[in-house]
């Protein structure tokens, strides 16, 4: 057993050890992560802030089983997320990680209750059973009377909060956001903040959030920045 | 809600260019609808001749004689239980000059043995045999001239100029569709008298019912052996073969239209697969955060081929669902009336129904194969980052 998965058996959540990502620019190439390591506890709330181009994405991307790293390991709750396959790593993420967006992405064609239903499609559940998980979803976000509208009805705030909820339903162990208050103005972004910290102390999620708004990294326990690929503190 | 129910769904995301895509299917399948029922229709009556019945024509060609003689020598040849002779008069209504029907002279009881699946009352029958100027007209060339029986007409002969007088004997009907039903059948002993003494005594063609369809081919070389030694030689073969060297005059026609056909498919097919393959770049975003939420590659090619299947579908009903009624309640019955001596029976089939449907919905189908495997193969991270 590694460092790193030992590190996981005793309540870490995740853990990158010597975590390189490369990117081949034409001849160049371009070494976004340069050989992190970093270790979250399971239950914690972590900001990355940092300049653009200094990684951050790229390693919510690692966290989040979206991508592989070029060298090192990726331990996320135990299981070795970096020498996953394609398929592996969508398994696991689809009942390990909950997403929320800057831009929210919600289907537009979908109903709020639909979306927040849709990750529970690949759950193999009874329709009536589906249903009512995405509506107890919606009620912990606070918008159970608004599952029949459609995103283009809804706020930006709204559509967020949907954007949780769907991001919860199928109860991660970890959830990743990316600048989830990006898109939003100061009230909205507040009532983010507290939704993502209920779920951190109330319902003891990991969280994992990019974000460039220093009032948004406040809230979380601890802040990592990054700079040119490698973490400050 | 399903895979299927949201790709059905994203078909209205766009709703001008599904409405733009959908009337031009509309458009394509009524225009396949049309174009099969010409092929259809025009090849019919060959695919659908008597098995039991044999033509006998001039070796050299269509229009030349036969010597009148020969139709009472063919009784004699085993095989053949009853012989009818007709000959090509060519005339026009001097009031619709422009109106084709055909106008055919025969001896009306044996031409009423050997095709009898043409019905008339037995009455009317009797009229036309005792009456030299007796005709026998079609039920739909009687409905559009407004003719009844008992009525005079006049026609103005084209091979035989002149004004000619006929007594509408008789009107018939047909249990087969493809008997052309705009037809003036008139005696033959009118034609015959009334033409100068060097055309008398001779027929365009001879048809004989056989006692075995099976036998077809041999009875008819047989009828053509019996002949082989006189001036005037003879070409025999099965009505159904007679048919079809009827249809190889028009084959190119035919075979043109088979194209076109074939290319409105094509274009079809292209048109689909632009509509499919917009809404999937457009959408590529939404299938990277569908990809990281836990959906494999097969779940985005299932969406989109859905998509297509379903897009496909709905042009072929909507096709079908304004093209059937014009074909089968417009178009066809004014072809049978104004073209029935070639198209007796201009109606959709079943089975080209059900082929356009899964045609239209095949093809939804294929379109969207080449944009749902370039879907399916992007990487999550680079979907994520595409905007529109």
């Amino acid at each position: 057993m590694s460092e790193a998965e030992k590190g996981a058996s005793k309540g870490t959540m995740i853990s990158l050890e010597k975590v390189r990502k490369s990117f081949q620019r034409g001849r160049e190439q371009l070494d976004v992560l340069a050989g992190l390591d970093l270790k979250i506890e399971e239950g914690s709330f972590e900001a990355l802030m940092g300049p653009s181009g200094s990684g951050k994405s790229t390693l919510l991307n690692l966290i989040a089983g979206l991508d592989q790293p070029t060298s090192g390991k990726v331990i996320i709750g135990g299981a070795d997320v970096g020498a996953m396959n394609e398929g592996q790593r969508a398994n696991w993420r689809a009942s390990n990680i909950g997403f929320v967006f800057q831009t929210y992405n919600l289907m537009p064609v979908l109903t709020a209750v639909e979306n927040v239903e849709l990750p529970l499609l690949l759950a193999k559940l009874p329709a009536a059973e589906r249903r009512k998980r995405a509506e107890i979803a919606l009620r912990a976000v606070g918008l159970e009377d608004r599952g029949g509208h459609l995103p283009s009805q809804l706020s930006g705030g709204q559509e967020q909060r949907v954007t949780i909820a769907r991001a919860i339903v199928t109860d991660p162990k970890i959830i990743v956001a990316d600048e989830p208050t990006g898109d939003l103005d100061r009230h909205s972004a507040d009532e983010i903040l507290k939704l993502l910290e209920k779920l951190n102390t109330e319902f003891g999620k990991t969280i994992v959030m990019v974000t460039h708004d220093p009032a948004a990294a406040e809230r979380a326990k601890t802040v990592h920045r990054l700079d040119k690929g490698v973490l400050a503190n | 809600m399903g895979l299927v129910t949201i790709a059905v769904r994203n078909i209205w995301r766009n709703k001008l260019r599904t409405a733009l895509t959908l009337s031009a299917v509309t458009v394509l399948v009524i225009f396949f609808l049309l174009l099969r029922t010409v092929i259809w229709s025009w090849t019919a009556s060959a695919e659908q001749a008597s098995q039991d019945r044999i033509g006998t024509r001039h070796k050299v060609s269509f229009i030349m004689q036969l010597p009148a003689r020969y139709v009472e020598e063919m009784r004699s040849i085993p095989g053949i239980t009853k012989v009818a002779h007709a000959s090509w008069f060519g005339a026009k209504d001097p009031n619709h000059t422009d109106d084709f029907f055909s106008t055919i002279a025969v001896e009306p009881k044996p031409f009423l043995e050997v095709y009898d699946e043409i019905k008339v009352p037995k009455d009317q029958v009797e009229a036309w045999a005792q009456d030299r100027q007796g005709a026998l007209v079609g039920d739909v060339l009687a409905k559009k001239r407004g003719w009844k029986i008992g009525q005079k007409i006049v026609l103005q002969g084209t091979i035989y100029p002149g004004d000619w007088e006929f007594h509408i004997s008789g009107i018939y009907t047909a249990d087969s569709p493809t008997v052309d039903r705009s037809t003036l059948w008139f005696q033959y002993k009118y034609l015959d008298e009334s033409r100068p003494p060097r055309l008398q005594d001779q027929v365009g063609w001879i048809m004989a019912r056989i006692d075995n369809p099976g036998r077809a081919a041999e009875i008819a070389k047989a009828v053509d052996k019996k002949f082989e030694d006189r001036d005037i030689q003879t070409l025999s073969m099965s009505e159904r073969a007679l048919q079809a060297s009827f249809l190889g005059m028009v084959s190119a026609i035919l075979r043109l239209i088979d194209i076109v056909s074939i290319v409105m498919v094509l274009i079809m097919g292209l048109i689909l697969g632009n509509t499919i393959a917009m809404g999937v770049r457009e959408r590529t975003h939404e299938y990277g955060v569908l990809r990281a939420i836990g959906f494999l590659p097969k779940h985005i090619v299932i969406f989109i081929l859905s998509e297509g299947l379903f897009l496909g579908m709905l042009g072929g009903v909507i096709g079908l669902a304004i093209g059937y009624p014009f074909v089968q309640k417009g178009m066809g019955p004014a072809m049978e009336e104004n073209l029935g001596a070639f198209f007796a029976f201009f109606r959709v089939t079943p089975e080209l129904v059900v082929i356009s449907f899964l045609l239209a919905a095949g093809l939804g189908l294929v379109a969207a194969i080449i944009p749902a495997r370039t879907a399916s193969k992007l990487e999550v991270v680079s979907a994520l980052r595409r905007v529109g």
